[in-house]
């Protein structure tokens, strides 16, 4: 297996944390929170939302603008 | 003892919440370094809504308590915002990476949304008390983790700005796609609904 490969499975691993840990969270009394409960809290006030939508709009900055 | 003027009191209160709120404070030095790394409007993005919401913790000011729908505001439809989101990656995406019409397009919808974000929730939803701690451990280790190894493979390039193969960055692995006008309209349709789904929340 190649640095490359080794590398892509790396981002292939998290993508899958992520599923994991969202269905987990789709469990009757889970302690997992989903994804979406996880970013209602987060952005519950102006800092928090402000911030992510920041996040959100650098990423088009980043593959798109100069 | 003189009470010190109020804009030096402003500045002083706007270099305490930048301290204190690890929002700003991440929004800053992101700013810095993308600032240093060649991208002065990615800089310019970030540090300048940095010190205005450093300033805005600074002055108190509150949120808006309800969302824009119950304060008799009018949310389009999602199937409309998806729509003109798939006319505009088609028309945005025709032009080349790093061109000033793409530059614009994006910078224009990112202050849009951000205007939009600032001015409090679109909708009415339910907002969840505080979450247990376990499950909030795992989804930020599981960030973390990407963030590490995403820096790992930057850190491994022979140089910032000269890509690698062995050790790919993201960019890096979605640059043959974003050579393409379907890849970029493609990218840029999926960048606009993730911005409708977060900013809906």
């Amino acid at each position: 297996m190649s640095s490359h490969d080794v590398t892509v499975l790396g981002y292939v691993l998290v993508v899958l944390a992520c599923v994991g840990l969202q269905l987990l969270s789709l469990r009757p009394s889970s302690r997992v929170p989903s994804f979406t409960a996880l970013l209602r809290r987060v952005m519950r006030g102006r800092p928090g939302r402000v911030g992510v939508i920041t996040a959100w709009a650098w990423l088009g900055l980043h593959f798109f603008a100069r | 003892m003189t009470e010190p003027r109020p804009e030096v009191s402003l500045v002083r209160a706007t270099v305490a919440a930048v301290v204190h709120e690890p929002v700003v404070a991440i929004m800053l030095v992101a700013a810095f370094f993308d600032g240093i790394s060649g991208n002065p409007i990615h800089a310019l993005l970030l540090g300048g809504v940095a010190i205005v919401l450093g300033r805005d913790i600074a002055l108190g000011e509150p949120n808006p308590p309800v969302s824009l729908v119950e304060r008799g505001g009018w949310v389009p439809p999602s199937w409309i915002v998806l729509g003109l989101s798939g006319a505009f990656a088609i028309v945005v995406g025709a032009f080349p990476r790093y061109s000033w019409p793409a530059t614009a397009g994006v910078v224009a919808m990112s202050a849009a949304a951000i205007a939009v974000a600032w001015r409090g929730p679109l909708v009415a939803r339910t907002v969840p008390g505080p979450l247990p701690r376990a499950g909030v451990i795992a989804w930020a280790s599981v960030f973390v983790a990407g963030a590490l190894w995403e820096l790992a493979a930057l850190l491994q390039q022979p140089s910032l700005t000269a890509d690698s193969q062995q050790h790919p960055t993201i960019s890096t692995l979605t640059d043959p796609a974003l050579a393409t006008h379907l890849g970029r309209t493609l990218i840029m349709f999926g960048w606009l609904a993730a911005g409708w789904f977060l900013i809906r929340q």
